[in-house]
């Protein structure tokens, strides 16, 4: 499967990257599970000194201190390893994530809410990075320190890890029930506790059906109904809270009650439960030490439990289908000149008796294609009639079309025969072409849903045409590379969309344009002027309450002609202006145009930059 | 647990949560006694335990000694564990029935508000948020009782256990414990510089996060995602590295509580050895040996969690700040409507002016009508329909007189109100709980009558669904009609003497319309209603039809308003002749509805669905009006000759 590669891509990548930091966890890992180990072996020595009547030698007793430090830094290096292990995962993920983006078609982004894409960034990674650190590699951790106890625990008392090995399992699985038991406890809480937190945005919604129908103490006891939901679970979840931790204590006191009483019985015993008084200390503390990896392992299964919706979350975006505007014949120059234009006319208009044909006539269509090219080249291209003529009647049609485009190649933009739609089977757009000159002034004028935002998605290149041909600027809109775009064609969107950073980004979008140009494009909109009073210009930080709506819409203007683009694209905007900023913004609009082509769909506010083509749709 | 908590008085006392809760705090106390005392228990057997092995190896002591002692201490262990379960459940339970009656009580004042209130000093986002303060309140609470046995009784008790044992070696040892806190206090600026950066750097992150995702199309239109890829990449890094540096810190200030209180543990190592072995300042066993070595070892890192108590209490007394000024003493009246019998009553507008703030919006109302009447009242868009309605539930202030069953409105009583008036509104304000919960709310009405006059009967049965499925938030799990027909559901179910129906068919087709107000008249012959719509096709079967306009309105019977007024003619005209629904009829009114059908698209295809898709002759038109510049498209290129590879072949 596609999308798991992507993800394991992500890990191997990581992985590679940070072997050193890899090494080094592993390293504290082991290091934390032996240090854990020491104090207890100092301290028998000092207790089996004790019994043979010496003193502790002062250095033993440093011995302890430093032993107790050391398993306590170990832990503490094993910890920041683990965690700086996870961060570095989910900052692979969300790079990755991140490069999807770019690679998602428009109409994802149409089509999903921007929060919940935002959600697979933010918590879904941060699942991730629990799944990774406190799950998978803590979980190894644990068990390692587990079994490095238990085989201390081996060497000096085999009845004593027998029995523990007997009782482990037992107290694993009463973990687990724990864990299982609170979880769904928790669970049922927040359902009771998402029911709690509605029901007052809910009043506030109803508070006049409240009022008329007296409803107040129904309200009030609902309310209390939920709560109390919410109450009974939580104290299911405290009660298993309430009673583990004790639980897992009597069990260590009777285990060590149990150790001590064998211990004692006699010679019977001695050989398996024998053990020196100082042995007998230090067990007391191992059992102490033995149970709390035991507890986090519970933990951490129901950590990486908890990840997997995260994963499936992560995984089905990176599977999502990229978009790929790439037309085959067409290469990747983004030109329509030669041999790829005619390509691209033969896919979109004519396909499939067009390609039937190329199969049986091979040798020809290369042929041809190499003379236009050729021709085009030249730049003579009144000569592709010659081309016309040579060519049998169904081609013809291709090619007149072709002659067509090639004629029109100067135009600002044009459409050819356009067949769209969003679903497949329910056209927007069918069959619609035109053609807008350089330095026209031309809106589409249509109802609603009537398709002009369709329009210029396909002039942008957000979208590709299912038939047809779409052209900007004589080149396949598709396939202009990112930092063509904002010198051919500067768009005003319907919204203005506030970016993060600052006052001045707003307008750059983070393009480094020198602030001469910047005051230069606000100058247009007559919004240098609003800008230098904020407190740091063009450096203030962006905040949608330092504008107006019309303001903001001024900004938009200044954002799409800084870079001086050819042509001009003024989506509806929907802002509802008053008039004083309406002449504003009509103003602005009017200084933008000049030398520009202008291709709107907002009548009203093309209409007065100057003579307008109007071109009906729908 | 009793069913339904019962609210406190003077809420806006902390002692009255701790008062409510004696009983609870009562066995919390004792059990956490108990239990914290017990827990010197551990390290004092443990102690004994290795010395009975030391005296049995020694053969001063016999096997049966050690049973006894081992038994003793399963036994105590026990006690003292089953005392920790009882007060650890006891102190959760103690948070939360004081975050219960602390929501109880802000949600009275909530529901208690009214309309203006709430709106005037933003009230309502105030409560909402106070709710949500309640929580850490409690938990502050908890911990902070949690912490006076688990921290404070604990480390008396090891202290005290420990001068018992060699009052000179404990103060001695306890000597680092304050260098612990020095040292930590001095770490812990850098630990919250860090943690401040780490947080700033999270938040820039996020915000990144959404811009990236938010402004996906615009980078896209202006070429600039791979930068801002860069920009994401640059502050993954940073939030990575910041991250690390914070938990370094973190993790730092564990062991260096622990190290430098354990550096305690040298000098009893070395001392206590001097004890056993008789020269030192007491003489000791080995049982005292180690139990003290323990003993220490717990106070040592009791000591480094005592800053948690004060920093619980801090936390709480912030969130209580900010909750206390906003708890009222409760409000409850015992009134229910339903239990008093309707009064017939008529009801009569006398030149009355009304209007949202000022009542200068309508003026000169006069109508009357008398129990059984229905009066139509309409006007064009924005006439002042919902507003003349919106006076009967006292939100809109008026001059003149309103006569309602013989005496003045103002002089009425909310009580009275609320037993005379019964208001729909045409926004549907459903509640998400059940259909029947949203008829009944709470009273004992005839939910299945109510539904079968409001004709919502038979949709529940279409789709499968009884009176107890739930309605949905704001009625989501219902179609915009059926949330209307519910909410006249819930008006007939409460009638009663006047009705006032905001618009109640707005989303209601004909034929369910005309049933509906057969069954209206039937059932309700001897009531007023007030019926506000903008479709009048049932306008001329009315007692009597109010048309506002221009600010002032007319009274008078369908046909003799047909002959005044043209207004209304040309209204009532205009829609028997289109015979058509009203366009907002099939309109899902929620926005969940709308979410959950939301078209798939910003431009549905709607364009294309009434120009017939597919049909080759008449293709988007494409025509220009500039005259001298003849239809380009068209001319330019031979549309006939190119079709036949496009469209003709779907």
């Amino acid at each position: 499967m596609k999308n798991n590669t992507l993800l394991k891509q992500s890990l191997k990548r990581t992985l590679s990257k940070n072997k050193l930091l890899v090494a080094g966890m592993a390293l504290a890992i082991l290091a934390s599970a032996i240090a854990a180990l020491l104090p207890p072996l100092v301290l028998e020595r000092a207790v089996n000194l004790l019994t043979l009547e010496k003193a502790i030698p002062l250095l033993l007793a440093l011995g302890y201190f430093l032993a107790i430090l050391l398993s306590d830094v170990m832990e503490s290096l094993q910890n920041t390893a683990i965690t700086i292990f996870g961060q570095k995962i989910t900052h692979g993920i969300r790079s990755t994530l991140c490069e999807k983006l770019s690679l998602l078609p428009a109409d994802y982004f149409h089509t999903h809410k921007s929060g919940a894409i935002a959600s697979i960034f933010t918590n879904d990674g941060d699942a991730i990075d629990v799944l990774y650190s406190d799950g998978v590699v803590s979980m190894l951790a644990d068990c390692l320190k587990l079994v490095a106890i238990l085989a201390v625990i081996f060497s000096r008392s085999i009845g004593l890890g027998l029995l523990i090995a007997v009782i482990l399992p037992l107290l694993f699985f009463f973990t687990r029930w724990c864990r299982r038991r609170m979880n769904s406890a928790q669970l049922d809480n927040r359902r009771a506790i998402a029911k709690v937190n509605n029901h007052v945005p809910e009043t506030l919604r109803c508070l006049r059906m409240i009022r008329t129908f007296h409803a107040e103490k129904f309200m009030e006891d609902s309310y209390d109904e939920s709560i109390k939901e919410s109450y009974d679970a939580v104290d299911r979840s405290n009660f298993i809270d309430s009673i583990y931790s004790p639980v897992i204590l009597l069990t260590q006191a009777a285990v060590t009650a149990v150790m001590m009483v064998l211990a004692a019985k006699g010679a019977a015993f001695r050989a398996f439960f024998g053990l020196s008084v100082g042995s007998a200390v230090a067990m007391i503390a191992y059992i102490s030490q033995i149970f709390s990896p035991l507890e986090n392992i519970g933990m951490e299964i129901q950590n990486i439990q908890a990840a997997a919706a995260a994963l499936q979350h992560i995984n089905e975006f990176l599977g999502e289908e990229e978009w790929k505007p790439a037309v085959e014949m067409a290469g990747g120059e983004g030109n329509v000149e030669g041999a790829e234009s005619i390509g691209i006319v033969e896919k979109n208009i004519a396909k499939e008796s067009i390609l039937e044909k190329a199969k049986d006539n091979a040798t020809a269509n290369t042929l041809h294609d190499k003379d236009l090219k050729s021709k085009l080249n030249a730049g003579d291209v009144a000569t592709s009639d010659d081309v016309n003529a040579s060519m049998d009647p169904l081609t013809a049609s291709v090619e007149t079309v072709y002659s067509t485009v090639m004629k029109n190649r100067t135009d600002a933009a044009s459409f050819y025969h356009v067949t769209f739609g969003y679903e497949h089977g329910s056209p927007v757009l069918q069959d619609l072409s035109f053609s807008v000159k350089e330095g026209e002034n031309v809106t589409f004028a249509g109802r609603t849903g009537a398709g002009k935002t369709t329009i210029f998605r396909l002039l942008i290149g957000l979208y590709q045409p299912d038939q047809g041909l779409v052209l900007l600027d004589g080149k396949d809109p598709c396939m202009l590379e990112p930092k063509q775009r904002r010198s051919l064609y500067g768009c005003v969107e319907q919204d203005f969309h506030i970016v993060a950073g600052t006052v001045g980004d707003q307008v750059t979008l983070y393009d480094p344009y020198p602030e001469e140009e910047i005051r230069k494009a606000l100058a247009i909109t007559g919004m240098e002027e609003t800008i230098a009073h904020l407190p740091q210009g063009l450096d203030t930080t962006m905040d949608e309450k330092l504008f107006s709506k019309g303001q903001l819409q001024l900004l938009s203007i200044s954002r799409a002609i800084i870079s001086n683009p050819k042509i001009l694209l003024l989506d509806e905007i929907t802002a509802n202006l008053d008039s004083e900023t309406e002449a504003k913004v009509i103003r602005a609009l009017q200084e933008s145009a000049k030398g520009r082509t202008v291709i709107s769909i907002s009548h009203r506010l093309s209409e007065s930059i100057g003579r307008t083509r109007v071109i009906e749709i729908g | 647990m009793e069913k339904t908590h019962r609210l406190l008085s003077h809420p806006d006392r902390i002692s009255t949560y701790f008062k409510t809760q004696v009983p609870v705090l009562s066995v919390v106390t004792v059990s956490g006694l108990i239990y914290n005392i017990g827990m010197a228990a551990g390290p004092f057997f443990e102690g004994k335990l290795a010395q009975c092995l030391y005296d049995i190896l020694k053969g001063k002591a016999t096997f049966h000694d050690m049973l006894l002692l081992a038994i003793s201490y399963v036994f105590v262990i026990f006690v003292v564990q089953l005392m920790r379960a009882v007060k650890r459940f006891g102190v959760r339970r103690f948070a939360n029935n004081i975050s219960r009656s602390m929501r109880r009580a802000l949600y009275n004042s909530l529901v208690h508000a009214g309309q203006g209130e709430l709106e005037k000093e933003n009230l309502g986002s105030l409560l909402t948020k106070a709710i949500s303060d309640v929580d850490a309140c409690a938990e502050g609470m908890r911990k902070f009782t949690t912490e006076i046995f688990d921290t404070g009784v604990v480390m008396v008790v090891y202290l005290a256990m420990l001068l018992h044992y060699d009052w000179r070696l404990t103060i001695l040892a306890c000597l680092f414990v304050p260098f612990a806190y020095l040292a930590a206090g001095k770490l812990k600026a850098n630990v919250t510089t860090a943690n401040a950066a780490y947080k700033q750097s999270a938040s820039s992150l996020n915000g990144l996060t959404m811009d990236r995702v938010g402004n996906a199309v615009t980078y896209r239109i202006f070429g600039r995602e791979k930068e801002r890829g860069e920009a994401y990449e640059k502050a993954l890094t940073d939030y990575e590295h910041k991250s690390a540096i914070a938990n370094l810190y973190e993790s730092a200030l564990g062991p260096l509580y622990d190290a430098v209180a354990m550096a305690g543990a040298v000098l009893i190592l070395y001392f206590g050895a001097r004890n056993v072995a008789g020269t030192g300042w007491t003489s000791w066993n080995i049982a005292a040996f180690t139990t003290f070595l323990a003993c220490f070892t717990k106070l040592a890192v009791k000591a480094s969690h005592a800053a948690k108590l004060f920093n619980a209490v801090q936390k709480a007394s912030v969130s209580w700040k900010r909750i206390q000024p906003l708890m009222k003493e409760p409000k409850e009246d015992q009134l229910q409507v339903c239990s008093i019998p309707v009064k017939e009553a008529s009801l009569s507008f006398q030149d009355v002016s009304c209007g949202w703030n000022t009542p200068d919006m309508l003026r000169h109302i006069s109508f009357s009508a008398s129990p059984g009447e229905i009066i139509g009242i309409t006007g064009e868009v924005a006439s002042g329909k919902t507003m003349l309605g919106r006076v009967l539930t006292g939100e809109v202030p008026y001059e003149g007189k309103i006569i309602l069953g013989g005496k003045e409105f103002r002089q009425i009583t909310e009580e009275e109100k609320l037993c005379s008036i019964t208001y729909m509104g045409h926004d549907p304000q459903l509640l998400s709980t059940t259909i029947a919960g949203n008829v009944a709310l709470g009273e004992p009405v005839d939910v299945e009558e109510a539904i079968k006059a409001a004709s919502l009967e038979k949709d529940l049965a279409d789709m499968h669904r009884t009176k107890d499925d739930l309605a949905g938030t704001g009625g989501s799990m219902l179609s915009g009609g059926q949330q209307a027909r519910l909410a006249l559901a819930r008006a007939f179910a409460h009638a009663r003497s006047i009705l006032v129906l905001d618009d109640p068919f707005a989303s209601v087709d004909k034929k369910t319309e005309s049933e509906i107000l057969k069954t209206m008249r039937r059932k309700f012959p001897d009531r007023v209603v007030l019926l506000i719509s903008h479709r009048l096709s049932h306008f001329p079967e009315f007692d009597h039809v109010l048309y506002l306009h221009d600010g002032t309105s007319t009274f008078a019977t369908h046909t003799q308003m047909t002959e005044r007024e043209p207004g209304y003619r040309k209204l009532f005209e205009g829609q028997a002749a289109s015979g058509r629904q009203t366009v907002d009829g099939q309109k899902p009114r929620d926005p969940g509805m709308v979410d959950a059908q939301k078209p798939r698209d910003p431009e549905p295809a709607e364009g294309l669905g009434n120009g017939k898709p597919g049909t080759p002759g008449d293709p988007v038109k494409a025509k220009t009006k500039t005259p001298g510049d003849p239809v380009k498209a068209k001319t330019k290129t031979p549309g006939g000759q190119v079709k036949g590879g496009g469209c003709d072949e779907k």
